[in-house]
C-alpha cells in the first residue's frame, strides 16, 4: 500500500516536473496498468545481483550491479547489464577478496547517480529477481533515496523463498536451513554449472539459469499466472 | 551494451565445440550476444515435423535432445544430440518445415543461435561456412542435420593431425651404420679382435667375397668364446666362433618395425643387404644399441630382462615398466595393432618364463619329472585374441597329447600342478584370477586333447544359448608355449564338427546379437543401472564384445585358421567375404579405437577400463564412440542377414 502510494506520488511528481526529467522514464513505466494475471511466459523479469563493500545495510554500499533479463523464459544474452560505481573505498579486506574488485577499477566506474539511473532505465517495469532479494533491493533503494528520493517499484522474486516454496511448500520456515537455500547450494541440485561466481554479472547469469527452472517447476505446481507467483 | 562478464561466459561455452572453437574473437563476441538460453524438460518438443521453421538453430549445451521421422506412424530415430551438438541448421539453409521431430529425451539447457548471425558468420568466415553447409548439403531433401557428418570431417582433421604426430614418432627411420667393418671368413680371431679393438667396434661382420654376410662376431663372443676358454683358439679362423647366419633385412625400416623385430627375433644386430636377402652385398648395420637410442622407452629392453629374470619378482617388475611403456605409446597415440602386437609379445614371453620356472620348481623341489608328453598351454578369452593390454583376468588351458591310459592320472595330475603353479605366478605378476575359474589350474581345463575335442563337440553338437555363450571365451584359444601343433589340431577338429551341425553357427551368431548396438551416445540409454557402476559405460559389453563376437562368428563359419585378434579378423573378413570390404576396414578401426579408448580408461583409473563415465569423454571421442556403434548395427546386420536370424526363435 506504501508503495502503491509512493508510485502514485512519484508519477505525479515526474508530471509536475519536480523530478528530474531523466529518471521520469523508470518511474512513467508504472503509469499504466499492468496485467498481474498475465501468465509466467509473457512476463518479462531481470534478475539483477550487487557486489558490495560489506553487509551492513546501513553503512555499506554497492560497487556493482550485474543483470540479465529473460523474455518469459528465454534468457537473453543481448539484454544484459553491468555497472561499476565509482567509490572511495572498497571495503574491508574480506569484501575485496570475495568480489576481486580493487579500488583501482572502482575509480574507472561511473557515478552513483549516473549508474543508478542506467539500472532504472534498463529495469522499467520488468520483474525484478534476485538471490535473497531483499538485501540487494534494499542496497539499491538507499541509492534511490540518497539521489532522487524515491525506491523501486518494481515487483520482486526471491529465488531462494521460490526454491523453497517449491520444494517444501509456502510455510516451511527458511531461517533453520537457511544453508539449504545459499545460491551455490542450489546451484548444485539444480545441476547448473558453475564458473567465476561473485562478480555481480556472473552470479546475476546463474541465478537467471536457476529461476528459469524454478519457472518450470512452478508450472507443475500449478502456479500459472504472475498474481499466484508473487503469491498476491 | 550487454554485460561483458556474460558475454565472456558465453563465448567460453561455444569455444568449447567446433565450429567456434576456430573464430576469431570478435566474430564470437558478436554472435554470443546474439544467443538466448532455453530450458526444457524431458518429453518436452522443440519443433515438430511439418512445423514451419524457426528463426533460429539450436546447440545443446546441457542434456539430450532425439531427433526422429515418422514413417507410416512408426518413430524412426535420426539422431541423438548432446552436449555440443548443432540441430534445426535446416533453419539456416532450407526454406521449407521441419522434416523431422526434435524431442528432448533428458532435461536440456540449449543455446538458439540466430539464423541471421549465422548467415553472417558463414559470410564472413570460410571454415565455418564449410562446417554447416558440408552438414547441410548431402542430404538437405532428406533430413534434418545434426552436423554429425560436417563434425565427421574436422574429426578427420584432428586425426590426420595426431596421425602426423605418431608419423614423426614412430615411423622415423632407423639410420644404420653405413660403413660397415667386415672381414673375410677365413682370418684368424686374433686378426678380427685386433680390427675390433683398432676401430674401437662392437661388432665385425664376416663376409664372403662378394660382400654377402656371412655371420657376425661380437665383444660377448670374443669374452664368452675366446677369452674364457684356454689354449690358442685364437689363431683360429673367424669362421669357427661366429654367430651364422646374420638376420638381413632390407634398408628403410622404421623404429616401429625395428622394435617388433627386436621383440620377435631377440637378437641385437640386423644387416641390411641390397634386397634384404642374406644372399646380396651388405650395405648397413642396425644394432640393438642404435635402435635403443632411437627410442628412449623400449620394449626390446623390457623383453630381455624377461627373457634373463630369474624369479618372479623380476617378472612382475617387468610387467609393472611395460604399463608405463604402454602410458607412454598411448599418450603418443600410438598405433593400437602396435601396441597390442608389443604387450601381447611381453604378456606371452611372461606367461613362457612362468612355466619354464615351474617346470622347473616340479623337477627340483619335487622330483617330480616333465612326462615325454607333448602339450600346449592356452591363453583363452581377450588374451586368446592378443588384446589384452591391461591386466585383467586370467584366462588360460593346458591341452596335452593323449596318454597311455596307465598314465592318464599321474600326467593328469603333473599337468594340474603345472598349472597351478604358473597361474600363481601370473597372478603374482598382477593378473587377477579368473573369476569363474577358467584356468589351467581347473581339473576340467586341463585335459588331453580328446577330451578337449569332446568339450568342443558337446558345444556345438547340441547348443544350448546359456552354453554357447559361457564356452565363447573358449574358441579364442591361442597357443602361448608347448606344441603349437595340438592347438591347431583341436581348431581343425572344431571346423569338421561345424561343418557338420550348421545349427550351431546360428546359435553362435545369434548369441553375437545379445548385446544390440546402443542408439547413440546417450546416458540415460547406456549407462549401467547396477549399483557398483551406476551412471558408468559398460565399454566392454556394450561396444567391444559385439565387435568381437561377430568376428569370431564369421572367422569359425570361414573357417580362418589363424589365431588372430578382432583387428585381424575383420581385416581377413574384409577380403574374404565381398560384401564386408568398406565395412570390415571399418569395423577394424573402431575396435581399434575401443581398444585405445579402454586403455586410456583404465590407465587413468586404474582399473580394467572396463567402465567409463561418459562426462569424462571429450567431444571427439563421444562422436567417434557414436560412429563406432553404428558400424555395430552394420555387423550385426550382416550377422543376421547371414545367418537368417529372425527364424531361429528362443
Amino acid at each position: 500500500m506504501i508503495n502503491l502510494l509512493a508510485k502514485k506520488n512519484a508519477i505525479r511528481r515526474c508530471k509536475q516536473g519536480k523530478l528530474p526529467a531523466d529518471i521520469c522514464g523508470y518511474v512513467n513505466t508504472f503509469a499504466g496498468a499492468t496485467d498481474i494475471d498475465r501468465p509466467l511466459g509473457e512476463v518479462r523479469y531481470i534478475v539483477f545481483d550487487t557486489e558490495t563493500t560489506g553487509f551492513d545495510t546501513a553503512k555499506d554500499s554497492v560497487i556493482s550491479i550485474g543483470a540479465i533479463a529473460l523474455n518469459g523464459t528465454r534468457i537473453k544474452v543481448e539484454e544484459s547489464f553491468e555497472v561499476l560505481i565509482r567509490r572511495d573505498s572498497v571495503g574491508d579486506s574480506n569484501a575485496v577478496t570475495t568480489h576481486g574488485l580493487l579500488l583501482r577499477d572502482l575509480h574507472e566506474g561511473r557515478d552513483e547517480k549516473e549508474a543508478v539511473k542506467s539500472f532504472l532505465d534498463y529495469l522499467g517495469n520488468s520483474v525484478l529477481v534476485a538471490q535473497h532479494a531483499d538485501f540487494d533491493v534494499t542496497m539499491i533503494n538507499r541509492m534511490l533515496n540518497k539521489q532522487y528520493g524515491f525506491e523501486l517499484f518494481n515487483d520482486v522474486i526471491d529465488t531462494a523463498s521460490l526454491a523453497k516454496r517449491l520444494e517444501k511448500g509456502p510455510y516451511y520456515n527458511l531461517a533453520h536451513k537457511s544453508g539449504e537455500y545459499r545460491l551455490d547450494v542450489l546451484l548444485e541440485r539444480y545441476n547448473i554449472r558453475l564458473y567465476d561466481r561473485h562478480t555481480a554479472a556472473g552470479d546475476a547469469f546463474l541465478t537467471a539459469q536457476l529461476f528459469q527452472m524454478l519457472l518450470f517447476k512452478a508450472g507443475y505446481a500449478g502456479i500459472k499466472t504472475l498474481r499466484e507467483l508473487l503469491l498476491k | 551494451m550487454p554485460s561483458n562478464t556474460i558475454v565472456e561466459r558465453v563465448v567460453a561455452d561455444l569455444q568449447k565445440y567446433p565450429p567456434f572453437d576456430d573464430l576469431a574473437p570478435d566474430v564470437l563476441q558478436d554472435l554470443a550476444e546474439s544467443i538466448s538460453l532455453t530450458y526444457h524438460e524431458e518429453g518436452e518438443v522443440i519443433f515438430s515435423k511439418g512445423d514451419s521453421l524457426k528463426d533460429h538453430a539450436f546447440m545443446v549445451m546441457k542434456g539430450a535432445v532425439r531427433l526422429f521421422d515418422s514413417i507410416e506412424g512408426k518413430e524412426v530415430l535420426v539422431d541423438l544430440c548432446d552436449e555440443g551438438d548443432i540441430f534445426g541448421v535446416r533453419a539456416i539453409f532450407a526454406h521449407h518445415d521441419y522434416v523431422l521431430t526434435a524431442q528432448v529425451a533428458e532435461e536440456s539447457l540449449l543455446f538458439e543461435l540466430p539464423v541471421d548471425k549465422i548467415k553472417h558468420l558463414l559470410e564472413t568466415n570460410p571454415g565455418a561456412s564449410l562446417f554447416f553447409a558440408g552438414a547441410f548439403a548431402k542430404s538437405v531433401e532428406e533430413i534434418e542435420h545434426t552436423l554429425t557428418e560436417a563434425f565427421d570431417v574436422s574429426q578427420r582433421l584432428y586425426r590426420e593431425e595426431s596421425c602426423n604426430n605418431f608419423l614423426q614418432n614412430e615411423t622415423l627411420e632407423v639410420t644404420p651404420v653405413a660403413n660397415v667393418v667386415t672381414c673375410p671368413p677365413d682370418i684368424s680371431i686374433r686378426e678380427a679382435a685386433k680390427i675390433m679393438s683398432d676401430r674401437n667396434i662392437g661388432s665385425i661382420i664376416i663376409v664372403s667375397p662378394e660382400k654377402h654376410p656371412l655371420g657376425i662376431i661380437t665383444d660377448t663372443d670374443l669374452t664368452k668364446k675366446v677369452v674364457s676358454r684356454p689354449g690358442s683358439i685364437k689363431e683360429e679362423p673367424v669362421s669357427s666362433i661366429m654367430s651364422s647366419p646374420v638376420y638381413t633385412i632390407s634398408g628403410g625400416k622404421t623404429i616401429a618395425d625395428m622394435v617388433m623385430l627386436m621383440v620377435k627375433t631377440k637378437l641385437r644386430h640386423f644387416c641390411i643387404t641390397e634386397d634384404g636377402s642374406p644372399d646380396s652385398p651388405i650395405t648397413g648395420i642396425i644394432s640393438e644399441h642404435d635402435i635403443i637410442t632411437s627410442e628412449g622407452n623400449n620394449p626390446a629392453v623390457i623383453m630381455k630382462a624377461i627373457m634373463q629374470a630369474s624369479n618372479r619378482d623380476q617378472l612382475k617388475e617387468q610387467r609393472d615398466k611395460t604399463e608405463n611403456l604402454l602410458r607412454i605409446y598411448i599418450e603418443q597415440e600410438v598405433a593400437v595393432h602396435f601396441i597390442s602386437n608389443i604387450v601381447t609379445e611381453i604378456n606371452d614371453a611372461i606367461i613362457t618364463r612362468a612355466i619354464d620356472f615351474s617346470l622347473e620348481e616340479l623337477e627340483e623341489e619335487e622330483g617330480r619329472k616333465r612326462p615325454e608328453i607333448e602339450f600346449c598351454w592356452l591363453s583363452l578369452g581377450s588374451e586368446g585374441r592378443k588384446e589384452q593390454l591391461l591386466r585383467t583376468d586370467q584366462d588360460n588351458a593346458i591341452l596335452y597329447a593323449d596318454p597311455p591310459s596307465e598314465e592318464a592320472e599321474s600326467i593328469h595330475e603333473y599337468f594340474l600342478a603345472l598349472g597351478r603353479k604358473v597361474t600363481g605366478i601370473l597372478q603374482h605378476c598382477g593378473f587377477v584370477k579368473c573369476p569363474a575359474d577358467i584356468m589351467a589350474s581347473n581339473p576340467v581345463w586341463c585335459q588331453p586333447i580328446s577330451v578337449w575335442k569332446g568339450y568342443f563337440s558337446k558345444w556345438i553338437v547340441t547348443p544350448e544359448p546359456k552354453a554357447v555363450m559361457h564356452s565363447t571365451i573358449f574358441f579364442d584359444f591361442r597357443p602361448v608355449y608347448g606344441q603349437a601343433k595340438l592347438a591347431a589340431e583341436l581348431k581343425q577338429e572344431i571346423f569338421g564338427l561345424i561343418a557338420k551341425n550348421r545349427g550351431f553357427l546360428g546359435f553362435f551368431a545369434k548369441n553375437a546379437l545379445q548385446n544390440p548396438p546402443p542408439l547413440g551416445f546417450f546416458r540415460n540409454f547406456l549407462v549401467e543401472k547396477s549399483r557398483d557402476h551406476a551412471n558408468e559405460f559398460d565399454i566392454k559389453a556394450r561396444a567391444m564384445m559385439p565387435l568381437s563376437d561377430a568376428a569370431r562368428v564369421l572367422a569359425y563359419e570361414l573357417r580362418i585358421p589363424e589365431f588372430f585378434s578382432t583387428v585381424e579378423r575383420f581385416k581377413r573378413l574384409q577380403v574374404l567375404v565381398p560384401g564386408m570390404k568398406d565395412l570390415g576396414t571399418e569395423a577394424a578401426a573402431g575396435y581399434e579405437f575401443l581398444i585405445r579408448l579402454r586403455a586410456v580408461n583404465g590407465l587413468v583409473n586404474k582399473s580394467s577400463g572396463r567402465y567409463i563415465k561418459p562426462e569424462t569423454l571429450n567431444k571427439i571421442e563421444r562422436q567417434t564412440l557414436r560412429n563406432v556403434f553404428s558400424t555395430i548395427e552394420k555387423v550385426q546386420k550382416t550377422l543376421n542377414l547371414r545367418f537368417q536370424l529372425d527364424y531361429i526363435r528362443d
